[in-house]
């Protein structure tokens, strides 16, 4: 294998046009990449890149409209900051609940885009924030929403040479919140998990509701049914029933199909009795 | 594979040596130094007890390619205390007992010293989130929160 560790993306882009080898691989926290290398089953990358050195692509900025996250920004960043956790608690608390410590210092929010995990903890968040993916490749920038970024369990859209550089969410004052069931509390990845966005007037009733599921479909996926029955005024059992038609689960090593489909309806009612008070607590 | 030639800063020494380019930082550790105080467990990032100081933040060596330590300051357990003198973390590890087969000790270890340098006013709740990335299989933890709580108290005086 040859490692490489580029200084700038013009670095890294003219190092692209200079490669042969078939299969390489862009490293960043390295935490989801490290533990499926095994050197003897021949599962190693010809050629590994090394992003972290890359200028400018670290750390959270904000401007008037925006705030602006850099791919290579770790879990224990977002988790740290005070910016996050005031505007953006969806995503705060998943960096909290994320791993451990050890890992939080290493994993970055690029790498947990771009593995794109049906269980990843970041993205319900980015998706409730609707958030934009910013890329970076030989030809220019583009910029793509998250939900149409991942397109499927570990596919996302990202053409060869391309890497993520930012992350921008739009700062509307939306409240968020995070939930995530494991199978202990921490260092587990998520049986199910979800992010809420919504805005409440002085009533406790909505004025805009966005939830985004994960675990429970291919990709993270919008609970539109539900949301849509409990805008348009239905008690919150009878809206409840409505996410079978947002989800398709799968039965895996953590948990059978049924149980993820009861677990999500327990915990978002448990969520919108206690956190939101909705309907009696 | 190729082989290259680094220099790396261990316990505040740098050692020159060759190294594969897909080696993990624990591999080089207990292989090419022969400082086997940092333990391998799983070798895949769940178990803590790889766990070193990588410019003062707790990683996990298993998880860290050692290329990419050139130039960073590693400190290993054995770089942890002052000769003879214990740091008050190992001292009430020892003193309340936080350890039966020890394999998980030096990434306790690892952990607590950086987290409780940064938080020494943690709660007993935040000790345990603290540490919620290192597994032992013997002592049921309350006895290692126990040393730590002490730990605290004493870097706090
Ligand atoms: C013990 C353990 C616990 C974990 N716990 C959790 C958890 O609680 N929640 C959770 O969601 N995940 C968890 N994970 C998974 C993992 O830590 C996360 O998905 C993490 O965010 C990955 O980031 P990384 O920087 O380490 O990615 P890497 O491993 O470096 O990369 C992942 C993939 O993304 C690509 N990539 C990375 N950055 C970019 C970029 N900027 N542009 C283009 N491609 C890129 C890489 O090529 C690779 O294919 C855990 C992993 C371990 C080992
Ligand atoms: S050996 Fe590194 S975490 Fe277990
Ligand atoms: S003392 Fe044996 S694993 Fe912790």
């Amino acid at each position: 294998m040859k490692y490489f560790r580029p200084n700038s993306i013009d670095e890294y882009h003219e190092l692209l046009v200079t490669l042969k080898e078939t299969s390489m691989s862009i490293l960043a926290g390295g935490t989801d990449l490290m533990p499926r290398w095994e050197p003897d089953k021949g599962l190693m990358p010809d050629v590994l890149i090394d992003i972290k050195k890359i200028d400018g692509l670290m750390g959270i900025r904000e401007n008037e409209d925006e705030i602006i996250i850099g791919a290579l920004t770790t879990i224990q960043d977002i988790k740290k900051s005070i910016l996050m956790q005031n505007e953006f608690g969806s995503l705060s608390e998943a960096a909290r609940q994320f791993a451990g410590v050890q890992i939080r210092h290493r994993a970055t929010i690029g790498g947990n885009i771009c593995n794109a995990s049906p269980a990843g903890d970041i993205l319900p968040g980015l998706y409730v924030h609707q958030a934009n993916i910013q890329l970076i490749g030989p030809n220019g920038s583009r910029s793509i929403p998250i939900s149409k970024f991942i397109i499927g369990p570990g596919k996302t859209m990202l053409e060869p040479g391309e890497i993520v550089s930012e992350i921008h969410l739009l700062r509307k004052g939306v409240k968020s919140l995070f939930y995530k069931l494991g199978l202990r509390q921490s260092m587990a990845i998520a049986v199910v998990n979800f992010a809420i966005a919504y805005q409440q007037d002085s009533n406790g009733a909505f004025t805009s509701l966005n939830i985004a599921a994960g675990s429970v479909a291919p990709t993270i996926v919008y609970l539109e049914s539900f949301v849509d029955a409990i805008m348009s005024g239905v008690s919150l059992d009878e809206a409840i029933q409505h996410v079978d038609i947002d989800i398709s689960p799968i039965d895996d090593i953590r948990a059978t199909a049924d149980y993820r489909s009861t677990a999500l309806k327990n915990v978002l009612e448990y969520n919108f009795r206690h956190e939101l008070h909705q309907g009696n607590e | 594979m190729g082989l290259k030639q680094i220099e790396l800063t261990v316990n505040d020494f740098s050692h020159p040596f060759l190294v594969e380019s897909d080696e993990t930082l624990l591999f080089t550790l207990r292989n090419r130094l022969y400082l086997t105080g940092t333990k391998e467990g799983c070798n895949q990032g769940t178990c803590g007890s790889c766990t070193v100081l990588l410019d003062g933040k707790p990683v996990l060596s298993c998880m860290t390619p050692t290329l990419r330590c050139v130039e960073k300051k590693v400190i290993t357990i054995e770089g942890i205390s002052s000769g003879e003198n214990l740091h008050p973390v190992q001292k009430y590890l020892v003193k309340n007992g936080g350890l039966q087969c020890g394999f998980c000790t030096p990434g306790v270890v690892m952990t607590a010293v950086p987290f409780l340098e940064e938080n020494p006013d943690a709660s007993r709740r935040e000790i345990k989130e603290g540490l919620s990335g290192n597994l032992c299989r013997c002592t049921g933890y309350k006895k290692i929160i126990d040393a730590l709580e002490n730990a605290a108290a004493e870097m706090r005086s």
